[in-house]
């Protein structure tokens, strides 16, 4: 089982619901993204392209930043996940100057708050205590690992179920993202990257990302 | 804290900063310690200096105190040992460690057991081969960077164990004008062919990395004509290169160099040797991931 994603370039629409719906999921702290639209142009007038990439942790098949972290914190499961391990980072930094997709974050300020000077709101009251993130470790996507584990667990198919699918996927207005197990090959996601002709961005960086684009 | 724009996020080149800006500046200095301690400690074990030996373990105790206060959580220092299959940070780690234990060995044999040549000869080598590998990891750590091209270079573990043997070899000359030593000129001749080396080395890294990739040439062109510009001409090429070698050339013709010229040159290597670190660090960038045009 190695799960992975597929992006519909021409479907996102740069609503950013992706980029908020996790920070809703995992009550991220200001400043912190696990999940990015990246925006730019290509080409000169009158031939100019708009260029929409929704990008995150790839959950690389051979990743650089668990290579180079000498704690073991960043470790990669069985299903191909690859996540850190809050206990053990000494936040030396390494994997974050190593991905070379930038997808790590240092979580430094634990007392940030979205409205500096005023009381937290009920949603950061409530992240702290369901998903307290510690300060000093570095941060990441980690594919709604707790969704698919908890879905899994109660019979639900990740990818087909929303119960066990990433926030992200499931936000989407446009259904740009399609997930599921790249190892299953029936799956729906397979399908998608094969007859829309998905690559994964940047393969020259030679980490085997799990994300797949399509053009 | 790094601020990262969603919106303009990695659509340019970006610099790296987590080893360079804030607490990445504690890295720098370690490994420029690093370098300089174990450059010191292989000159002084050569010239049998014990004084040397002495001070090239203080800078590696500075250089595991700067590791320390680049660490956000430096109470589990620990466990920066566990992955040394993969990790240049691991492997470090556990040479600094084995280093300074065979370091206090042969100093305490030269101290009080002078007699036990064989002893202090097998502690000693044991020491230099992990001054080395402490001195020459700092590079690896970096050039194993593959998604910073400038870094990813066989060269540039080359070019920090150099630099580090020259700021050694600076250090223990001023401790030998300090001793009045009757080896100086010996010294001062292996410092001459070090700094022609280094000299050579920083040139063949430069010219190499403009071929490598347009993310190391854009590199190469913000040291040497853009941002980076002073720090790596009045830092490495002023310091590092140009005021050592005037001062080389000169003791070598005239013999009897006083030592405040000397010094001049020790003091002028360090700083050279630091902003050589600084530079490659500040160097790095990431390629865009959109196209950039
Ligand atoms: S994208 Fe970066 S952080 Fe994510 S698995 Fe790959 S190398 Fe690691
Ligand atoms: S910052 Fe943490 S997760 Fe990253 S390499 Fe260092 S110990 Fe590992």
């Amino acid at each position: 089982m190695r799960w992975g994603m597929a992006i519909e370039l021409k479907r996102c629409v740069g609503c950013y619901e992706c980029v908020l719906a996790c920070k809703a999921e995992h009550f991220l702290p200001p400043e912190i993204f696990w999940n990015r639209v990246l925006i730019g142009e290509s080409g000169k007038y009158p031939n100019v392209t708009k260029l929409i990439y929704n990008v995150r942790c790839n959950q690389c098949d051979d990743p650089a930043c668990v290579k180079v972290c000498p704690t073991g914190a960043t470790q990669q499961r069985e299903d191909g996940i690859v996540w850190v391990d809050e206990d053990k980072c000494v936040g030396c930094r390494y994997c974050m100057v190593a991905c070379p997709y930038q997808a790590r974050q240092m979580y430094e300020d634990g007392n940030a708050q979205y409205f500096p000077g005023q009381e937290l709101t009920e949603h950061e009251k409530i992240g702290k205590e369901l998903y307290p993130h510690k300060p000093g470790v570095v941060t990441k996507c980690v594919f709604c690992k707790e969704r698919i584990d908890a879905g899994l667990e109660a019979g639900l198919t990740p990818g087909v179920d929303r119960e066990a699918t990433p926030a992200c996927v499931i936000s989407c207005p446009t259904k740009a993202i399609h997930f599921g197990d790249l190892d299953e090959p029936n799956s729906d996601i397979n399908r998608v990257i094969k007859e829309k002709h998905g690559h994964p961005f940047h393969p020259e960086f030679d980490t085997k990302p799990s994300i797949y684009y399509i053009d | 804290m790094i601020q990262r724009k969603p919106y303009d996020f990695m659509v340019k080149y970006q610099q790296q900063k987590d080893w360079v800006d804030g607490r990445g500046n504690f890295i720098a200095f370690a490994f420029f310690l690093g370098g300089i301690a174990g450059g010191l400690f292989l000159a002084s074990a050569y010239f049998d200096n014990l004084l040397g030996i002495f001070i090239a373990f203080l800078l590696t105790g500075l250089m595991g105190a700067s590791y320390m206060l680049h660490l956000t959580h430096p109470m589990r220092f620990w466990r920066m040992v566990v992955k040394p299959g993969t990790s240049w940070i691991s492997r470090g780690f556990t040479f600094i460690m084995l280093f300074g234990l065979f370091t206090v060995i042969t100093m305490i044999l030269m101290q009080w057991a002078p007699d036990a040549t064989t002893a202090i000869t097998t502690f000693k080598v044991l020491a230099g081969i992990f001054a080395f590998a402490q001195s020459i990891y700092t590079g690896f750590a970096v050039s194993y960077v593959s998604a910073i091209k400038v870094w990813n270079s066989a060269i540039v573990p080359i070019l920090f164990v150099t630099c580090g043997l020259s700021g050694g070899l600076a250090i223990l000359l001023a401790i030998m004008v300090g001793q009045g030593s009757a080896q100086i000129a010996t010294l001062e001749n292996i410092i001459r062919v070090v700094l022609i080396a280094f000299a050579i080395i920083v040139a063949v890294y430069l010219w190499n990395a403009t071929y490598s990739s347009t993310a190391a040439k854009d590199a190469v062109i913000r040291l040497i004509g853009g941002v980076l510009a002073p720090l790596f001409w009045i830092g490495v090429f002023l310091f590092g290169i140009a005021i050592p070698v005037v001062i080389s050339v000169i003791t070598y013709w005239v013999h009897d160099a006083s030592s405040a010229l000397l010094i001049t040159a020790v003091v002028s290597e360090i700083i050279g040797g630091l902003a050589l670190r600084f530079a490659v660090l500040k160097a790095g960038v990431y390629e865009p991931l959109l196209p950039s045009d």
